[in-house]
């Protein structure tokens, strides 16, 4: 068995997943550690890879070479991190950039996307898990976009 | 042979579903109303129970919350070939924002606990269905994103010319 097994089985994402669906998950599984300043993520570059953090902390931002970077979320241990390998194009949307000392297991999107693909039961339980996180993210945006827009008009 | 009514052929052409298995289609069409709505019209409010799941027809519909001081605020505007509604699809099945029609609008309205029911039993149905959610909430989830970096920016220029920063 992967010695990452036990290490996703307990992280929140994959609550609930089987002993064969967790041992799927881990056979493409590695650990990785990064300093603070490190770039995990990459606008533009291919997406290949699903972060699962288990400690630090992680900025996801809009990198923009003439004005900086635009913050969109920061990310704590029990979190993920990165969509973009699951849907064409398959290139990083945003930045994502470790703000402490992080560990995170990362994990092998086009081997997650053959197994799902494979065996729709595992692809379910995974896809069932992405669908929540991102409607809450989603939830969450929506409304900081509005908070935003509101304190631009009282402001102006 | 069989003949499709016009429900069962409106389901068919919807672009939520174009592509999808042809032996997946009567999950959809088993639990499938068409609903007409007049302008102003709503649709579902904010806190309420999410039993629905709609493909908009024709019409315009607004996703919208309530903003004290300032009404009803519209998050987003959803046309024709567009899905509407998720809430139904995880606990606590309560919406997180209210809809309304802003134009005379179609929309095919799906009995989510069906679908829910369905995709936990029919695991290749389910994989199929919560895929086709997933690749719309990403979509919208990376549109509000650039919405934000749009308006972070618009925000940034103001202050750098009013010499703020």
């Amino acid at each position: 068995m992967n010695e990452l097994y036990e290490t996703i089985a307990e992280h929140a994402f994959f609550s609930g997943m089987t002993p064969e669906h967790l041992a799927v998950l881990s056979a493409c599984a590695r650990e990785a550690e990064f300093k603070a300043g490190d770039v995990l993520i990459r606008e533009g570059e291919p997406a290949n890879r699903f972060y699962l953090m288990q400690s630090g902390k992680i900025a996801l931002e809009a990198h923009e070479l003439a004005d900086g970077t635009v913050p969109i979320q920061t990310l704590c241990p029990g979190e993920v991190v990165g969509w973009s390998w699951l849907f064409p194009p398959f290139v990083w949307h945003l930045q994502a950039l470790a703000l402490e000392p992080t560990v995170v297991v990362i994990l092998d999107g086009a081997h997650l996307l053959n197994a799902a693909e494979w065996d729709h039961d595992f692809g379910y339980e995974l896809m069932k898990r992405v669908a929540q996180v991102v409607i809450h993210r989603l939830q969450a945006t929506r409304k900081q976009l509005l908070r935003q827009e509101i304190e631009s008009i009282m402001e102006g | 042979m069989q003949t499709m009514d016009g429900l069962e052929s409106l389901i068919v052409k919807h672009p939520f579903l174009s592509g999808l298995d042809p032996h997946f289609y009567h999950f959809f069409n088993e639990c499938a109303l068409l609903r007409r709505y007049e302008l102003s019209q709503e649709i579902f409010h904010e806190h309420g129970n999410a039993e629905h799941f709609y493909l908009i027809q024709s019409g315009k519909v607004a996703l919208e919350t309530f903003v004290p001081g300032r009404g009803m605020v519209t998050i987003q505007a959803l046309g024709p070939g567009e899905a509407l509604g998720w809430s139904w699809l995880f606990p606590p099945h309560q919406w997180h924002f209210s809809s309304s029609a802003t134009e005379p609008t179609e929309l095919i309205q799906f009995d989510g606990a069906h679908l829910r029911e369905k995709a936990e039993e029919n695991r290749d149905f389910g994989n199929e269905l919560i895929s086709r959610v997933a690749r719309i909430l990403l979509a919208r989830l990376q549109g509000t994103r650039e919405q934000l970096i749009d308006q972070c920016r618009a925000v940034k220029k103001v202050r750098d010319e009013m010499g703020l920063t």
